[in-house]
Formats: structure tokens, C-alpha cells, sequence
């Protein structure tokens, strides 16, 4: 299993390392002097050069690069040239709101996607499974910031059920804080998983061990759950992966929507303020996360289905 | 520890319903404190609190509640002249008949946060060295390169002397948030960029909490020993929430008490529907709205195509879509300011009253019968699109086609500030000295630069074709206020004869406040952060 790993993760090292260099270009790319957008329009030519020594701006772009490599590598991602707090921390305070919305976002949606998906698979061309297709559809046509800001009208501010903005203090309060940007997000994940399940669930039913179980007189639930839906779970765990680096993205708007905590919100901030040491540092956390998400997933399929095994 | 299916799936399913429960369990009404005052700006941090290096507006309201100026602003307006000044740490001041020697009384026994001492003269001075030291601080320092020095005659006295005569130091130079006395003690010990974020006042808040998580800002708790009346409310947070809607749903659900506006046509409508309970404060001026135009490039180095452009433009229609926060303005200083032009005084020549016919007269006339097309850069930030959207509207009726490339804010300015922009916006506060704006955007010194290095004189005026610059000297030397606003009147009449500059709107400062804070003061006009020491929770 070690080596599994290992294998796994050196297989993320290109694709990091591209990540790495696409990011920095891009930074140089972006039109914007971050030492002005530090400093403001009336700082002095005197002052501006002085901020860039001070952040290394003045260096050629290959000895930036390496020194930005050498950071990553040592888990310092330097200083924000904004508020001058430390890179690392400020994605470790941000980090966990992020990760905690994804989490909650796809719980939500996993318990709400798959019995829906059952339904319409246990009821094809029924009512319910006409509902089902609608309720996907209109899943995938919402744009989940829009979705948000609907949620975020009639919920807190309408009926003063959950707070406008913040991410809470305390496993409660974040909690409480969470629930409705996650269920937004949770929205879009459970049109995808149930219309997944549905699928799979639907093909599944169509084996011949399926029609064995009913002929030996296997009830009903013990057919769909125990034989149906046990087989059906590996494709829909495939899309459950795709669809957490989905939600990781989607993250993004919500936080702002939600005026939340999180590192899609430091990126955005950090981008329009041209403070390239919060964006390196937040897209190389983003990708470190797909990069172990995708292992996750691999480790989960073993989990959930004992005929892969590894050679 | 082994993982099969059924440990999988039923640890999630088990904690699901733990998020879940532990959700509805704590689904209280949100509380909201009646000793707090929560104020929202449009921003994403705070950048710092040190006077001399804020370069970001809404960072000024915590800075005047944790500071102290010498003098203030009277509660709240600019004054109709320096006499009405606050005397604040300031009591007492007079001038040298020349206008160029200020000596300031200081209040005795007032004391800085923390325990950093009595404020005294060396304070002063030390402040206002560092104010005028090019690398220790920020932009402020143009602001106050006319001092020459600074005196010190015993504890309580302080002298400045002026490289020219200012008629209005104590108003233009001392009032505003960049005038905050700093602690030297407190600077030498605390460090120059911590005091940034450990700020030593003898302010009538003192800094209790900056916040990790940016949105939350930074929270201020009464200073119990403050010389002055007491602060009417325990705490003030500052919250920066610069999403727009997220801010606008912060107030209405009453999660906070004050947001900062939005400079958007239909805005405060749209807030007064849903709330008509609402107060809205605004301050004018504001920040200038002003367009030039570039010499350097075809056909703008033709007079009559920019005097086209001026005729073109409808001001009245603009300021009224942006109401209540646009104001019509007609000459480069507003008309609250000290010789502001108004509707009445403006020369009918300089007035541009919108006249498309002129417009098109004026076009034809310069070989373009059939109008004329070109591209410009404009910010994508709510005050400068909405405009520029609708001087782009206004212009078709002109048969000209200003086709509009919204751009970054950041990177707008970083264009712009390399002269690429055909009409450059610029919005800016300024304070009531009215010789600023014209230091600001037309004398040839400056000059926008390829290499980003000029100044805001964006239309190459004084160098594409002569400008004002001796008229500005004139100014600059004349001690008498009444004959310096004479000249530079003239000035505005130059260069708005010469077509270019073209003041468009004064975009007030607006905070939307709930019914259930009182200031206790009326907000006219003055600097777009004004004091809540008093306000309170009702």
C-alpha cells in the first residue's frame, strides 16, 4: 500500500511542478504593478522601487522562480505584499473553512443524490423518476453563485434562519455558518450524483445475478440495496471524485457570496490586488488538494469494490 | 485501523447526521450586540492604520477614531472658513502675515494609548518629519511637501515653517486623517511597519482585535481615559465585505449597522424600496470625477473634436441616474469648495451645457461629418463603468463610437498610468485647498510618463500645448486667499477653454445607516470618514 502511494504521488510531481510554472508566468503576464497596487498611485518612484528590493521584484524571473520553487518545497510561501502577514498562515486560517464547505457541500449532497437517484432508478418513466430528471436539470442550469444569492435572501435575510456572512467561531457556530453556502453547493452535486446513481443503479438491475436474486425470492430492498446498489457504487464513486474538485471550484463564488472565509476568497481578493506570493501560495494549496483527491479516490475504490486490487 | 464498505459508508452517513443536527440545534437567531457598532466598507482588508501609509480610504475611519488630529473638521462640514476649525489637540493657532509661519498651542495633559506618555511638541514635530520622509512613509508625502520644517518652542508649542504661503494650512494640511498625531516613543519602540497594525493614539478608540479572517476587520474599544468626552459605544468593528451584495444583504438583515454604498445607478432606490426605514449620509464632494483628454493622439489634439466631446456629454443626466450620491459640478473645484465655480458664476464659454447640435457642428468642422470611432479603457469598479456606460450612450447621439474596454481596476490604472488611455478617468477626494486639483492634474511637471513614473496630468497639458503653469506659480505665491482663488480661477477658465479636462460629477461618499444609530451630528459635506465617537445604539 506504501509503495502504491508513493507511486501515486510521484506521479503528481509533473504535474505540480507545471502547476508551479504556469502560475508564476501567469503572475508576470497579469497587467498591474503589485508594488503600486501595494503602495497606491501616489507613492514615489523612490518608495515603488523600494518595495520591489524588499519583495524581490527586481530580481530576473529565473531566480525568482527558483526562489519560489525553494519556498514551496519549504512551505514558505513568503509574505502577502498587502497586509504583510506570513502566506502559510494565512492559507492555514482559510484553509479549513474551504475544506470544511466542500465536505459538508458533498455530505449533503450524497444524502440527497443517491436515494433520489434510487427512486428514479426503483420507478423508471414513473412520476418519480419524471421529478428527478427535472429537479437534475434544473440542478445543472443554476449557476450556484445565483443559487446562493437566492438562498442567501430568503433564508437569512427573509426569514433570519442563518447568518448573511462570516464563517462562525467554534465546531457549532461554524456549523451553523456552513450549512447554507454548502447546501448551495450541494444543490448542483445532487442533481449530478442522483442522475449518476440513477444510471448505474438502472444498469445494475438489468444483470442477470439481478433477476437470479428476485427469481430466489430475495426481497424487494435486499435486491436494490444489497445487490443493486452495492454494484452500483463504484461509477458513482468515480463521479463523486470529479464532482469534489468540482465543488473545491465552485467554492470559489460561494465564499464570496457568503462573504465566508476561504481560500477561493483569498485567491480572488489576492488576484485583484496583485499580491503574487497569496496567489502562488493558494493555487499550489489548490492543486496539492486535487492532486490528493484524485489519491483519495483510488484509495476509496479499493475500499468500495474488493476486486480492484493492486498489482 | 481496517476500512470495508460498510465502515465507509456508515462513518459517513454518521457524520452527516452529526453536521446536520448539530445545524439545526444551532439555528438561533444570530445575536447582535447592543454594545458594538458594526460598520461594513467595501474592501476586502484592512491594509494598515498608520496614517502616513494608508493608501486605502475606508482604513481612515478607524484611524481617526484612534488618533487625534491638531484640528478637525466641524461636526460635520467644511468650514466656510478656517476660523470654524475644531480646535482638537490643537488650542489655539495664528499665522505670520506672509502665510508661510504657523504657530500651533497644544492641549496639555493629553495621553497616548497604552501607556505611551503625554502627548507633547516633539510628538508633533516627529509626526510631521516622518510625514515628509520620502521612504518611511506613503503617498501622503506630496502632501506635505510645503513644510520646511518644524519648530518646537517648549512642550506645548509647535512652529511650522512653509516653503510658500498657505492660506489655508490649518484646513488643507492639518484637518484631515493624514494629520493624526503619532506617538514617537511608541514608533521607536512598536517598530515602522508594526505600528501599522499596533497603533499608538490618543484617540477616543483604542485597537482591541484585528481580526484573522479579513472580512471580520478589526475591532475598536473606547479609550477610558480619553481627554475628551467619552465614546458613546463600548466597541466599533470595522467589517470589509467587498462584495456588493453580500454587503447590501449584511444591512438589511441587520447584521451590521452601516454599509458603505454603492456608487450605482438605482442603487439607493432599490435600498429605500426594501427599507424605506434606511438613512443615507452622504458627503459631498466626494471624490472628483474628471476626464481628460490626450493631446498626444489623433484627432483629441484637435480643439474642436474635445469641445465636441464637452457639448456632448449630458452632466445632468449622469448625476441624476447616480442620485443621491452624484452632484453636478462646473469648474475643476466644486462648488463647496473655497472659489468653486457654480451654475451662475461658471463663464457661459467654459459651461458646456450639453448641445448636440454644437457637438456635431463642432465635429463637422473638424473633417468628421460623419462622427468618428475610437476605443478607450475604463475600470470595471461600479463608479467609472457606470459613467463611462453612459457617456459611451450619450456620445452615439453624436455619431461618435467610443467603444469601451472595461478593464481590472488594477490594471486599468496601471494602463492608464503610462498615458495608453485616449480620455483618462481619474476620481479622486481632495481636500478643500483649492489650488489641489490644479497641482494635481494639469501642470506639466505632471506629466504622465511611459515608464509609469509621471504624475495624473494625463492629457500632456503645458507640454502637447502651453497650460498654466506660470498662472499656478502666481497662485502658489500669493498669500492673500481671496486673490489665490482669483488666479485660480483663471486657471480653471484656461483650461477649460483649452477643453482639456472635463470636470463630470462629484461622486459623494455614501453610508447607508440603520434608523438604529444615532451620530449626533448631521453629515453635509467634509472628508469621507467622519467620527462616530458619539454615535450610538438607539
Amino acid at each position: 500500500m506504501a509503495r502504491y502511494l508513493l507511486l501515486r504521488l510521484a506521479d503528481a510531481v509533473p504535474t505540480v511542478f507545471l502547476v508551479l510554472l504556469l502560475v508564476f508566468i501567469a503572475m508576470r503576464i497579469l497587467p498591474g504593478d503589485p508594488a503600486i497596487a501595494a503602495l497606491g498611485d501616489m507613492a514615489t518612484t523612490e518608495q515603488l522601487q523600494l518595495f520591489r528590493e524588499r519583495m524581490g521584484l527586481n530580481d530576473p524571473l529565473w531566480l525568482q522562480f527558483i526562489n519560489f520553487v525553494k519556498g514551496v518545497l519549504t512551505l514558505d510561501f513568503g509574505t502577502s505584499m498587502m497586509s504583510n502577514q506570513s502566506v502559510l498562515g494565512l492559507i492555514l486560517y482559510n484553509l479549513p473553512y474551504t475544506i470544511e464547505l466542500t465536505i459538508v457541500a458533498m455530505l449533503i449532497g450524497i444524502l440527497l443524490g443517491v436515494p433520489l437517484g434510487v427512486i428514479a432508478a426503483t420507478n423508471r418513466n414513473k412520476a418519480p423518476d419524471s421529478g428527478v430528471r427535472a429537479f437534475s436539470l434544473i440542478g445543472y442550469a443554476i449557476p450556484d453563485f445565483y443559487l446562493g444569492a437566492l438562498l442567501l435572501i430568503t433564508f437569512s435575510l427573509n426569514l433570519g434562519w442563518f447568518p448573511i456572512n462570516g464563517g462562525g467561531e467554534g465546531f457549532a457556530d461554524r456549523m451553523y455558518h456552513v450549512f447554507l453556502p454548502a447546501l448551495t453547493l450541494a444543490f448542483v452535486k445532487a442533481a449530478f450524483i442522483g442522475r449518476l446513481t440513477r444510471t448505474s443503479l438502472l444498469e445494475v438491475l438489468s444483470k442477470d445475478y439481478v433477476r437470479t436474486a428476485r427469481a430466489k425470492g430475495a426481497k424487494e430492498n435486499r435486491v436494490i440495496y444489497g445487490h443493486g446498489l452495492r454494484n452500483a457504487l463504484l461509477p458513482i464513486t468515480t463521479g463523486l471524485g470529479l464532482s469534489t474538485l468540482a465543488t473545491l471550484s465552485g467554492s470559489v463564488a460561494i465564499e464570496m457570496v457568503f462573504n465566508r472565509p476561504g481560500i477561493g476568497k483569498l485567491l480572488i481578493s489576492a488576484i485583484a490586488e496583485r499580491d503574487y506570493a497569496v496567489i502562488q501560495g493558494g493555487i499550489v494549496v489548490f492543486a496539492m488538494f486535487v492532486v490528493l483527491i484524485n489519491l483519495m479516490m483510488d484509495l476509496v475504490y479499493i475500499v468500495v469494490d474488493p476486486r480492484i486490487r493492486m498489482k | 485501523m481496517q476500512i470495508n464498505r460498510r465502515s465507509f459508508i456508515g462513518g459517513m452517513a454518521a457524520a452527516t447526521a452529526g453536521l446536520s443536527l448539530s445545524a439545526v440545534m444551532t439555528g438561533h437567531a444570530f445575536a447582535q450586540g447592543t454594545d458594538t457598532i458594526k460598520i461594513a466598507f467595501a474592501a476586502r482588508g484592512l491594509r494598515t492604520i498608520d496614517p502616513h501609509k494608508s493608501i486605502q480610504g475606508v482604513d481612515n475611519w478607524a484611524i481617526i477614531a484612534l488618533y487625534d488630529k491638531l484640528v478637525d473638521l466641524p461636526r460635520w462640514k467644511f468650514p466656510e472658513t478656517q476660523d470654524d476649525l475644531a480646535p482638537r489637540l490643537a488650542t489655539s493657532w495664528s499665522s505670520s502675515a506672509d502665510a508661510k509661519t504657523w504657530t500651533i498651542q497644544l492641549r496639555e495633559g493629553v495621553q497616548f494609548h497604552k501607556g505611551y506618555g503625554e502627548m507633547t511638541s516633539e510628538d508633533v514635530k516627529y509626526t510631521f518629519d516622518r510625514a515628509t520622509d520620502g521612504p518611511r512613509v506613503g503617498g501622503v508625502r506630496a502632501k506635505f511637501t510645503n513644510i520646511a520644517s518644524v519648530e518646537t518652542d517648549g512642550p506645548y508649542t509647535v512652529i511650522f515653517n512653509l516653503e510658500q504661503p498657505d492660506p489655508l494650512f490649518l484646513l488643507g494640511v492639518l484637518s484631515d486623517y493624514d494629520g493624526a498625531i503619532m506617538s514617537r516613543k511608541a514608533i521607536e519602540e512598536i517598530g515602522e511597519e508594526e505600528i501599522g497594525t499596533n497603533p499608538v493614539g490618543t484617540g477616543v478608540y483604542m485597537l482591541e482585535t484585528v481580526h484573522t479572517d479579513p472580512s471580520q476587520g478589526i475591532t475598536l474599544a473606547a479609550n477610558p481615559d480619553y481627554w475628551d468626552t467619552p465614546a458613546a459605544t463600548a466597541k466599533i468593528q470595522c467589517l470589509y465585505i467587498a462584495d456588493t451584495t453580500a454587503r447590501t444583504l449584511a444591512i438589511l438583515s441587520g447584521d451590521v449597522h452601516m454599509i458603505e454604498g454603492v456608487r450605482a445607478p438605482g442603487w439607493a432606490d432599490s435600498m429605500t424600496q426594501r427599507d424605506p426605514n434606511l438613512i443615507f449620509d452622504v458627503v459631498s464632494p466626494g471624490s472628483f470625477f474628471t476626464i481628460q483628454f490626450n493631446l498626444t493622439k489623433a484627432p483629441f489634439d484637435d480643439i474642436r473634436v474635445r469641445q465636441a466631446i464637452c457639448y456632448g456629454i449630458d452632466r445632468d443626466e449622469i448625476t441624476g441616474a447616480i442620485a443621491p450620491i452624484s452632484k453636478r459640478t462646473y469648474g475643476l473645484n466644486p462648488p463647496s469648495f473655497p472659489g468653486g465655480f457654480t451654475a451662475e458664476t461658471i463663464p457661459a464659454e467654459v459651461a458646456y451645457n450639453y448641445d448636440p447640435e454644437k457637438a456635431k457642428a463642432l465635429l463637422a468642422e473638424a473633417g468628421f461629418p460623419d462622427g468618428l470611432t475610437f476605443r478607450n479603457d475604463t475600470s470595471q469598479r461600479e463608479d467609472f463603468s457606470a459613467i463611462m456606460l453612459m457617456i459611451q450612450d450619450q456620445l452615439r447621439r453624436i455619431n461618435v463610437d467610443m467603444e469601451l474596454n472595461i478593464k481590472d481596476h488594477t490594471a486599468f490604472h496601471a494602463d492608464q498610468n503610462i498615458g495608453t488611455n485616449i480620455i483618462s478617468q481619474q476620481s479622486s477626494a481632495m481636500p478643500p485647498v483649492p489650488t489641489q486639483v490644479i497641482l494635481t492634474y494639469l501642470p506639466a511637471e505632471a506629466e504622465v510618463k511611459s515608464d509609469g513614473n509621471g504624475g495624473s496630468n494625463m492629457s500632456h497639458y503645458g507640454v502637447a500645448i502651453p497650460g498654466i503653469d506660470d498662472l499656478l506659480a502666481q497662485a502658489l505665491a500669493e498669500p492673500d486667499l481671496d486673490k489665490r482663488i482669483a488666479i485660480v480661477q483663471e486657471i480653471e477658465v484656461q483650461a477649460l477653454k483649452d477643453a482639456v479636462i472635463l470636470p463630470v460629477s462629484n461622486n459623494g461618499f455614501m453610508i447607508v445607516r440603520s434608523p438604529k444609530i444615532d451620530l449626533g451630528f448631521e453629515v453635509e459635506s467634509g472628508y469621507v470618514n467622519w467620527p462616530l465617537s458619539q454615535a450610538s445604539l438607539v
